[in-house]
């Protein structure tokens, strides 16, 4: 599939920030490639053109990240009741 | 792109339903009674953990998570022989685990009409059409949100949903891991996670802004 993402053409030069993103949906996957690190390279230059030049990619990019921390570090891990563990240890020596 | 999940570097996984392997496919290890506790000690025993975390956010009840959780692990200790010491447990656990829910627990599940299937199956099917679907949401509105309104937001998503979400941004599963867990192409992982966090993202718009940090977009 190609993406005709917008290329800034010179390097040197500070990109225009864009106000406005065409191709969000496409922009919005290759973040979420990114961020489960499944991205190719091609992939991860693409969106970091886009990073440094297109707002709302940037806006995509920061709440994904956020969401995928509050997953990763703001839900409550349970441990699995020390009963539980016990139980599965004897039944299994019953086994044979 | 392929988007046939590839099962040439690991052994098969055995199925939920305690189908056994054929011996062509699965060379069956013969683990001595020994070493069958040793592996299940050192290789399955240390994801006791998040085993039970997964059960627990699949079935959404502590007993039913008990249950699921014992179930797994002693199939696991039956179905040994065509488990490859070294090779990956975890994900190898995990598809026991979501076999077995899908086939003693789905069906008895205390959640009733919740699984909405008719929208899992328009979306799977329309692919193209959701792609331009994004959500509008600020990473600000989010970033105060506590661990048990995101767990609510997350259980209120249809269990295919709910279950790429956790494999991949809670248990660190990479989409071929998760391809290989949930029994389907890799396209599809990716497909089915976008989507799933699409609607994430929507519930948690719906509590950012009941809690009132909607103000700056003047809705």
């Amino acid at each position: 599939m190609q993406t005709s993402l917008p290329t800034s053409s010179s390097s040197s030069v500070k990109p225009e920030m864009k106000e406005k993103c065409d191709h969000r949906a496409d922009c919005l996957k290759m973040i979420q490639l990114i961020l489960d690190g499944e991205a190719t390279d091609q992939q991860l230059a693409k969106v970091k053109a886009n990073l440094e030049s297109c707002k709302p990619c940037i806006e995509m990019y920061n709440l994904e990240r956020e969401v995928k921390e509050l997953l990763t570090k703001r839900m409550e891990k349970r441990c699995c009741p020390d009963q539980l563990v016990d139980t599965i240890k004897s039944r299994i020596l019953s086994f044979s | 792109m392929s988007d046939t999940p590839t099962r040439d570097d690991d052994q098969l996984l055995p199925n939920g339903d305690a189908v056994q392997q054929t011996p062509d496919e699965t060379p069956a290890r013969r683990y001595t009674d020994e070493q069958k506790y040793q592996v299940f000690n050192k290789e399955f025993m240390p994801h006791i953990d998040s085993m039970y975390n997964f059960a627990f956010r699949l079935t959404m009840d502590e007993d039913d998570a008990n249950d699921l959780v014992q179930d797994t692990y002693l199939k696991a200790f039956r179905f040994i022989s065509s488990f490859e010491q070294g090779t990956n447990a975890k994900a190898w656990l995990f598809r026991i685990l979501k076999n077995s829910f899908i086939n003693d627990y789905r069906k008895k599940s205390k959640e009733p009409a919740k699984v909405d299937y008719q929208d899992v199956e328009t979306t799977y099917n329309s692919e193209d059409a959701e792609s331009e679907h994004t959500v509008d949401l600020r990473a600000e509105s989010v970033s105060d949100l506590i661990g048990d309104e995101v767990a609510n937001a997350l259980n209120s998503l249809p269990v295919d949903f709910r279950t790429v979400i956790i494999l991949c941004d809670i248990e660190g599963f990479t989409y071929e891991e998760m391809a290989k867990i949930l029994d389907i192409p890799i396209g599809t992982v990716r497909s089915r996670l976008h989507r799933a966090r699409n609607l994430l993202k929507e519930k948690l718009r719906d509590y950012a802004s009941s809690m009132g940090y909607k103000e700056e977009n003047g809705d």
